[in-house]
């Protein structure tokens, strides 16, 4: 899975997914397809924000020491 | 003697002395402002020598009167007095010294001297030197100071010590000048221009302590507005207290009421600083920290949509389809086959029904001849006829006997 994918995109991407989901069109095959990479694009955005998260912690942690 | 001088034929002293004379004489009476510098009336003499400064210029002149001018025009004159003398010129040729002879002298008031203040101000601001647009804004955090206050004056400490608590690297450049009387604008003025000079200033105090208004009066001067005006380098005036306003404060590109308050505005406060950077810094982190969570929390919220969390779901929804067809199909066909095997039997009780069995089994018996029509009528059938007689159970063959 692509993973220069900007957060903003993932997100993006992972929304339209569920919706399609929501929606129930499309085949059993496709759905499962969907679902898959529904969980790919939920896992690169939460990477993203525990990345930023980190760099956070990391840049204020070094104020404090 | 010939009309011009040359080399070869120069004029005696006394004809160019004279000549002097004559053209001094030309200027003829002048009305002439200026301030008493110094006063001498040596006893037993009738003529009274002045020294007249003019207030904005180091320049003065000489002025001799009669003692009774002096005392009607003057009774009380004395050394700083502002005065106006109708006087004209007088070439003493022995000692080829030049003064004025006055025959009137007026002593200036203090009213006539705020009326002329007034006046300079309209005009001035007629000008254009209190335009707000031509201010210059003083530099957030200056290099270099530029101070120009009288030596060891309470302004100046006042200035430095509160400028120093604030930002305790500061760095002055202090120039002491005269702050009243005939001298203080010529020297405040050669300051100023010595600061505005020095590339290293970037910001200039001109700083006095409070004093009468007679005292404050070279900070309404002319020059000195132009003076400062002209200067490349912002200019703080800290004149006087809280209510003193000299013309010099509508001109400066900046008023501060006091040296003190000069001082709290020429340089931050380094503390406050250091604080606001610091809330700066925290402010600026937990606004990322926020936008953080609120994406956190978008996510987890996608995250718990059904489609996702519990993708089983979906199959157990397709599944739950499923069986509710197979069910659907299921009941189709039994429903079917009830119906077909109720149609069966109706049928089939349609033709028990028609069919004779029911009446045999009563005890009738169905009757038919050879050739298979059924007897009705006796008269059918002759005797000797074969029968065919049906019975609820079997058959019977029989001939007709009568």
């Amino acid at each position: 899975m692509s993973d220069e994918l900007s957060y903003e995109a993932a997100r993006a991407e992972l929304a339209e997914v569920v919706s399609k989901l929501e929606s129930g069109g499309g085949t059993l095959e496709e759905a499962l397809a969907l679902w898959e990479r529904g969980e790919k694009l939920a896992e690169i955005c939460q990477a993203r924000l525990d990345g930023a998260r980190a760099r956070l912690d990391a840049a204020s942690s070094s104020d404090v020491a | 003697m010939a009309a011009e001088s040359s080399a070869e034929e120069p004029w005696p002293v006394r004809v160019v002395s004279q000549k002097i004379s004559a053209w001094v004489g030309k200027l003829g009476w002048v009305w002439m402002d200026g301030q008493v510098a110094q006063l001498s009336r040596r006893p037993g003499s009738a003529t009274v020598f002045l020294t007249l400064r003019d207030p904005s210029a180091d320049l003065s002149l000489t002025v001799t009167a009669s003692r009774d001018v002096v005392d009607s025009g003057a009774p009380m004159l004395e050394e700083g007095a502002r005065i106006v003398v109708h006087a004209k010129p007088e070439w003493f040729a022995q000692r080829g010294t030049l003064s004025l002879r006055a025959d009137t002298i007026r002593q200036v008031g203090l009213g006539e001297l705020l009326a002329r203040l007034e006046q300079l101000k309209k005009l001035l601001h007629a000008e254009g030197l209190f335009d707000p647009r031509r201010k210059r804004r003083p530099p957030f955090l200056p290099h270099k100071i530029g101070l120009i206050t009288a030596r060891a004056s309470a302004a100046e400490r006042d200035v430095l010590t509160n400028a120093k608590r604030r930002w305790p690297a500061v760095d002055f450049r202090v120039l002491n000048v005269t702050v009243q009387g005939p001298t203080a604008v010529p020297s405040i003025i050669g300051a100023l221009q010595n600061l505005d000079a020095d590339p290293s200033v970037d910001v200039i105090i001109l700083a006095r302590g409070g004093g009468s208004v007679e005292d404050l009066l070279p900070f309404s001067d002319e020059a000195l507005c132009r003076a400062v005006f002209a200067c490349r380098t912002p200019v703080i005036s800290a004149i006087g207290h809280e209510p003193d306003t000299p013309l010099v404060d509508f001109v400066a590109d900046m008023r501060a009421s006091t040296p003190t308050d000069a001082a709290k505005r020429v340089v931050p406060d380094l503390a406050e600083e250091m604080r606001l950077i610091a809330q700066a810094r925290l402010r600026v982190t937990n606004a990322v920290r926020q936008r953080i969570d609120r994406e956190q929390q978008r996510l987890d919220a996608v995250r718990s949509r059904p489609s996702l969390a519990r993708p089983h779901a979906l199959v157990d929804r397709l599944s739950v389809e499923l069986t509710q067809l197979t069910d659907r199909s299921h009941r189709a066909m039994t429903h079917r086959v009830q119906r077909a095997s109720s149609e069966l039997e109706h049928t089939l009780a349609r033709l028990r029904a028609l069919s004779p069995a029911a009446t045999l089994s009563r005890g009738y018996s169905i009757v038919q001849r050879s050739d298979g029509r059924v007897l009705r009528s006796a008269a059918d059938v002759s005797a000797g006829a074969m029968l065919r007689v049906r019975l609820a159970e079997g058959e019977l063959k029989a001939t007709v006997t009568e």
